[in-house]
């Protein structure tokens, strides 16, 4: 069990999300939005943003592959540190939700949580160790100045011992939460638990 | 240098080819580089009910425009030249000037389109619900949220696959 961390406005705690605008009703749904949903998440159909997502089929189907793809897939960059580049992102985007599930999951995965606390208290110096550091760097470069990344920061992951494949990882990590981040935050709100 | 035979965006812009091991290291995430083109391809669809193609690729272009991303700026360029798009339009699109384009709801995908890129963190409700106000359906709105998100991903990894491609070219 990971202690709770409330830093900055955010947290790890597990937070609903309720859409701003309708969302697809189950009953309502065309097959072709069921078989969607089925493919997207276990728990798609209890989810306002999936059921939300769901009112452009095709749409969240090759959005939800390619999140599966780069977030699961075997080999390459570490799971724990793809979860700590889309936490750095959701942090540096402001997607409180966004954060509090990929802190979640890098805890589970890492099984220590004090690179997520430093995260949330000031990402800009995160990082327990020089390979952390790097790739919290990485990403908040990628994400605020895309046209700034060039060949001397690809090679400062090099120095601290990334591959060519977990380089692409963290790529893809970071950019598909520019993409994630942007429908959680700009679609509809986290919930918070009634204390 | 382009790889101009190649049906992927990302391959053709950054210039990879099956030689480079950029390409290489990329390919081996086949069902990424699948269902990024997929995505593409999808929200840019001639056909997708509701927003019009041209519509879409001028949210796309000022989107492209305002990361900067240039090179993916030109494409959607290109391909808003070659249907009935309105050269004023891309000109007010280029001068971020969008109150001058005339037409209420298609500024409001503009404007949409400029916070969620700049500063994500200020599109609230009321940023959104701007949208319906100004004549989108909810299917519409969902289309447009996912083609500015998508084009934010899609930059940062033509961004990153270029800085890859620059290493190896150096080494």
């Amino acid at each position: 069990m990971s202690a709770p961390i409330h830093i900055q406005g955010f947290t790890n705690d597990s937070l609903g999300w309720k859409a701003w605008l309708d969302v697809v009703q189950l009953a309502q749904a065309t097959p072709a939005q069921m078989s969607v949903l089925e493919e997207s998440h276990p728990k798609a159909k209890e989810s306002d943003y999936y059921l939300f997502l769901v009112h452009q089929p095709e749409i969240l189907r090759q959005r939800s592959i390619a999140f599966n793809a780069i977030m699961y897939a075997p080999g390459g960059l570490s799971r724990a540190e793809r979860e700590l580049a889309s936490t750095v992102v959701s942090r540096i985007n402001g997607c409180v939700y966004c954060a509090s599930v990929h802190a979640q999951r890098f805890e589970q995965l890492a099984k220590r949580q004090d690179v997520i606390e430093q995260v949330f208290e000031e990402p800009n110096s995160a990082g327990t160790n020089q390979r952390e550091r790097a790739i919290v760097e990485f990403s908040i470069e990628l994400t605020l100045n895309p046209e700034h990344v060039n060949a001397s920061s690809i090679q400062q992951l090099k120095d601290v011992g990334l591959q060519n494949s977990e380089i692409l990882d963290l790529i893809h990590s970071v950019a598909i939460f520019a993409w994630a981040n942007r429908l959680m935050l700009n679609l509809g709100e986290p919930i918070f638990p009634s204390v | 240098m382009l790889n101009q035979n190649s049906s992927d965006t990302l391959d053709r812009l950054v210039g990879l080819t099956p030689q480079s091991p950029t390409y290489a290291v990329r390919h081996e995430r086949e069902k990424v580089v699948a269902a990024t083109q997929g995505s593409e391809d999808g929200l840019l669809a001639p056909a997708l009910p509701g927003l019009s193609e041209v519509d879409r690729l001028y949210v796309v272009l000022y989107a492209c425009l305002l990361t900067p991303a240039p090179e993916l700026a030109a494409e959607y360029e290109s391909r808003l030249t070659k249907l009935e798009a309105n050269l004023q339009t891309i000109r007010c699109i280029h001068q971020s000037d969008i109150q001058s384009i005339g037409d209420a709801r298609l500024e409001a995908m503009l404007s949409f389109t400029h916070t969620l890129i700049t500063k994500p963190i200020n599109a609230d409700k009321n940023a959104l619900s701007a949208l319906p106000k100004a004549g989108l359906s909810t299917p519409e709105v969902v289309t447009l949220a996912q083609l500015i998100s998508f084009v934010s991903y899609q930059v940062r990894l033509a961004a990153g696959l270029r800085a890859m491609k620059e290493l190896e070219l150096s080494v």
